[in-house]
């Protein structure tokens, strides 16, 4: 048994209260913060698994912005509603988790495929295919990051198909804010003064986000980091700010927001049509060029997944359709 | 492959440019950009189909141009360019109904539409498991946006819509993630002849079928469907219907047929069949005690997918190309016609102002054609030639009817077909009932009428083309 197994099973253990807690919390507000703790161990988990650049995104994104979004959806909610259900029970939850790892732990000992995948055998290499000829790649990627020549090169088709997922919602969000709805419908959604502490703090904070944020994004192309990331600290900053009531809503009538809400997915569109109409074919960077042309969607990108990310955690009427 | 790229990148350029110019263009150009965009990009289909029925092969493309292994790998087979097509024209035919009737439709319609185009065309052409489960987020998101379109009342079930969908995406996510795990590939072809029929391999693919007969709406996982399509606007109704539900079909197939080692996909087969044809029987009389016109036709979809399920089942246990066929010709059979049964129930309630069934009394005198478009893609859904349903129902009863073992199949398919005459006749008979006339509020929109017959016309003349269609579908189906 090795030394780091301890802190390796103290993770997983609280991981799985965390949950529990956030699952089962008899207070809403108690379940919301032990999400955001959920959040914060998932991030180390990812951290633990070598995996910093998915730790970045899950603590800004999982445990940050969610947690606001939990928030501030939990103040329109009536005062009776703050304590969970009651009569929900978690002996159902419990008995499923038992008979299903019963089940699994069964099934592995009649089949030993997975003994023989090597999944369970720690000392073998199960190194996927992919990362093997990933690694192999990335010099001619442009970047000399991997994870971002596979984010931006060669799975670059996926990453811009997720910009679009993030679009999307914002779509689907903004369907919640019919035109017609005049804005006093939702008057009790407005943001409260906010102490002058906090807007001391805000203040002194968003800068040093902001700088977090470009220096996350210039750092993507050698190490971990890179548009979500750098996008979702933005986004960060834009939400502290707005709740403080330091920043004015965001108006979506303005050109220059819709402009950066699509910019970034317009631009990676267009390169895309671009490199399979005069070049090699679709998405095909040429070699020359991939290095410019990855961080030029990674500034576009950001832009967009920043303006995109505030928008879907603090979008209000007035934001949205005004 | 060029042709297919230009297919899937013009609805969504249109669709980004009508999110950026917003409210600076009137709703009018706003749709005419979404229509002619869907417009060229129906040609640029057509001559994707031509492309690789000139090739008599499926193309691939290696997105990036990196070695196979590393790059994500599209596919344009004969099927995907037809599916490619079949998407442009529901289109096209729905955008022209909600653009030029006399409701009008919410401005934002026209930029999802296009998204929802763009998202389908995509998974059409990703030959990636993780490629896939992007495309059905996108798919997902498009589509709750789109019921939430119809404002306050549509909230709760969309809610519930996009709930389940995401349940499901995480539910087929995981079942990539072990593949991957298991495997260390992602792409559909490679991991085709590597897959073995072992615990990981099980698993995987069980909760991937959980997800997607989730998001497909296959029997038993039905439930959300009737309240979000019912709730929706007409139009996306029958794009909800007609489309969104046969993208997860398509990647059930996929993964079915070509991932799964064929000894377990005979295993699931008649597994498939069986729940198919439940769905058939249970979905039709559903259908049949419903109250209101929408639900009717959203339970009736419940049924009609019955059939392709029973398709894809049968096709796995006795691994029968013919199947193949019948599958994929329901799944345009069954959107064009229930496309127009949408619009042409819409139109009816909105001229009838009732959303009941019992409203419909006389309908064949005060909203002619509206019904007549009804009764036309019913008949093609209850399977009466020479209508697409007809084609689709020959191609899938032929093999059932030949052999003496099989006959128990082929009942569950008549039992179908009577339950299905059931509800259509339900309405098509009150429709009759001239005694009792529900008088129109208002004058019959007789654009949106005739525009609501459209389909079902095209799916009577589906039959003209079977032989192509078969062809195509047997030639180079994978």
């Amino acid at each position: 048994m090795s030394a780091e197994l301890l802190p390796d099973m103290t993770l997983t253990l609280l991981l799985l209260i965390m949950a529990w807690g956030a699952l089962y919390a008899p207070q809403r507000s108690d379940a919301m913060a032990l999400f955001i703790a959920f959040g914060v161990v998932v991030a180390l988990i990812w951290a633990r698994l070598d995996a910093p650049d998915l730790a970045l995104a899950e603590a800004a994104i999982g445990a940050g912005l969610t947690g606001v979004l939990l928030m501030h959806a939990a103040r329109a909610l009536p005062d009776e509603l703050h304590r969970s259900n009651r009569t929900a029970t978690y002996w159902g939850a419990l008995a499923f988790a038992v008979v299903a790892s019963l089940m699994f732990l069964a099934h592995l000992l009649t089949d030993d495929s997975l003994l023989n995948a090597g999944l369970l055998d720690t000392d073998s290499d199960v190194t996927p295919s992919l990362r093997v000829l990933a690694d192999a790649n990335v010099a001619d990627s442009g970047v000399s990051h991997p994870v971002t020549a596979v984010l931006l090169n060669f799975r670059a088709w996926d990453t811009l198909l997720e910009l679009l997922v993030l679009l999307f919602a914002l779509s689907g969000l903004r369907q919640l804010f019919p035109r017609e709805s005049a804005p006093d419908d939702h008057a009790t959604s407005r943001w409260p003064e906010s102490l002058a502490l906090m807007s001391a703090w805000a203040r002194v904070l968003a800068p040093l986000l902001v700088v977090t944020g470009g220096y996350l994004l210039w750092r993507g192309s050698s190490a971990p980091g890179g548009a979500f990331q750098a996008g979702s600290l933005l986004a960060a900053a834009a939400v502290m700010l707005r709740l403080t009531g330091l920043l004015p809503a965001l108006r979506w009538s303005s050109v220059w927001l819709r402009l950066s809400v699509v910019a970034g997915a317009l631009f990676f569109l267009s390169v895309a049509a671009a490199t399979a109409i005069w070049g090699d074919g679709w998405l095909t960077y040429p070699a020359a060029a991939s290095g410019l042309l990855i961080v030029s969607i990674e500034i576009f990108a950001t832009l967009s997944i920043a303006i995109t990310l505030s928008l879907l955690v603090i979008g209000e009427w007035e934001d949205l359709r005004s | 492959m060029n042709f297919a790229l230009l297919s899937l990148a013009i609805p969504l350029f249109s669709g980004l440019l009508l999110l950026l110019c917003g409210r600076a263009l009137r709703t009018r150009i706003t749709g005419f950009i979404a229509i002619a965009s869907t417009l060229i990009s129906l040609v640029c289909a057509w001559f994707a189909l031509q492309e690789v029925a000139a090739a008599g092969t499926s193309l691939l493309l290696n997105l990036g141009g990196w070695e196979t292994g590393l790059a994500i790998r599209m596919r344009l087979s004969s099927l995907s360019a037809l599916l490619l097509l079949f998407t442009a024209l529901m289109h096209l035919l729905i955008g022209l109904y909600a653009g030029l009737n006399r409701a009008g439709i919410n401005r934002d319609f026209w930029a999802l539409s296009c998204f929802l185009h763009g998202s389908l065309a995509a998974l059409w052409l990703s030959a990636d498991l993780f490629n896939l489960y992007i495309t059905l987020e996108l798919l997902g998101l498009t589509a709750v946006a789109m019921v939430a379109l119809s404002g306050k009342k549509a909230y709760r079930p969309a809610a519930h819509y996009l709930i389940l969908s995401l349940a499901a995406s995480l539910f087929y996510l995981l079942g990539v993630a072990l593949l991957y795990g298991r495997y260390g590939e992602l792409d559909v072809l490679l991991l085709a002849p590597r897959t073995e029929a072992d615990v990981t391999t099980r698993l995987a693919l069980l909760l991937m079928t959980t997800g997607l007969m989730l998001k497909s709406a296959l029997w038993p996982l039905h439930l959300w469907l009737p309240p979000a399509h019912a709730s929706a606007p007409t139009a996306v109704s029958a794009l909800l219907s007609g489309l969104v539900v046969k993208g997860p079909l398509y990647i059930l197939w996929v993964l079915w047929s070509e991932v799964a080692p064929p000894a377990l996909a005979q295993q699931i087969g008649p597994v498939l069949a069986i729940a198919g044809m439940i769905a058939l029987t249970a979905g039709g009389l559903s259908a049949m005690r419903s109250p209101s016109i929408k639900t009717l036709v959203a339970y009736s979809t419940v049924a009609q997918l019955g059939y392709a399920l029973m398709a894809l089942g049968l096709l796995l246990t006795w691994q029968l190309p013919q199947m193949h066929i019948a599958l994929w010709l329901f799944v345009i059979a069954h959107g064009l016609a229930k496309a127009s049964l949408f619009l042409a129930a819409g139109e009816m309630q909105s001229s009838l102002g009732t959303r009941r069934v019992a409203g419909l009394r006389g309908a064949t005198q005060t909203v002619p054609v509206a019904m007549f478009a009804f009764a036309v893609a019913g008949g093609s859904l209850i399977g009466l030639p020479p209508s697409g349903g007809f084609l689709a129902k020959w191609v899938l009863l032929e093999p059932l009817l030949s052999q003496p073992q099989n006959w128990p199949w082929a009942l569950g398919v008549l039992l179908g077909t009577l339950v299905s005459a059931a509800y259509i006749f339900r309405v098509v008979a009150l429709s009759f009932d001239r005694a009792r006339i529900n008088p129109p509020d208002i004058n019959p929109d007789r654009v949106g009428h005739w525009l609501a017959l459209l389909p079902a016309l095209m799916v009577w003349g589906m039959a003209l083309s079977g032989e192509w269609l078969i062809q195509l579908l047997a030639g180079g189906g994978v």
